[in-house]
């Protein structure tokens, strides 16, 4: 199962980025959760404003990193999808 | 930066 270049990721209400300084790592707070990001998953969440389509996210990464668009649609994809099936992050058409 | 896999690793209360 892959996502639609027209569906919309979307974090929640109640999920947040937030950098711990003590570590200097960006994380993902969740309700009795924690996500470690690392850089590559940072820069997709910071992608995700709830506006912007998996396909346009997908366009502006490629542009960004200079990478094949179906490796980071399939990558991104794939990371977008585990957060939602843990309810961290929400798909909406 | 080149683009790597992303991971989804779940700290541990």
């Amino acid at each position: 199962m892959t996502i639609a270049p027209n569906e919309v990721p979307v974090i929640p209400r109640g999920v947040r980025l937030h950098h711990d300084r003590v570590r200097d790592k960006w994380v993902l707070l969740a309700p009795e959760r924690v996500i470690s990001l690392d850089p590559i998953g940072h820069a997709i969440l910071l992608e995700i404003d709830g506006e912007q389509t998996f396909g346009i996210i997908v366009s502006t990464l490629a542009a960004k990193y200079a990478a094949p668009a179906d490796q980071i649609a399939a990558d991104a994809g794939e990371y977008i999808m585990g957060l939602a099936a843990r309810r961290i992050l929400e798909l909406r058409t | 930066m080149t683009w790597s896999k992303p991971e989804i690793r779940e700290i541990e209360g």
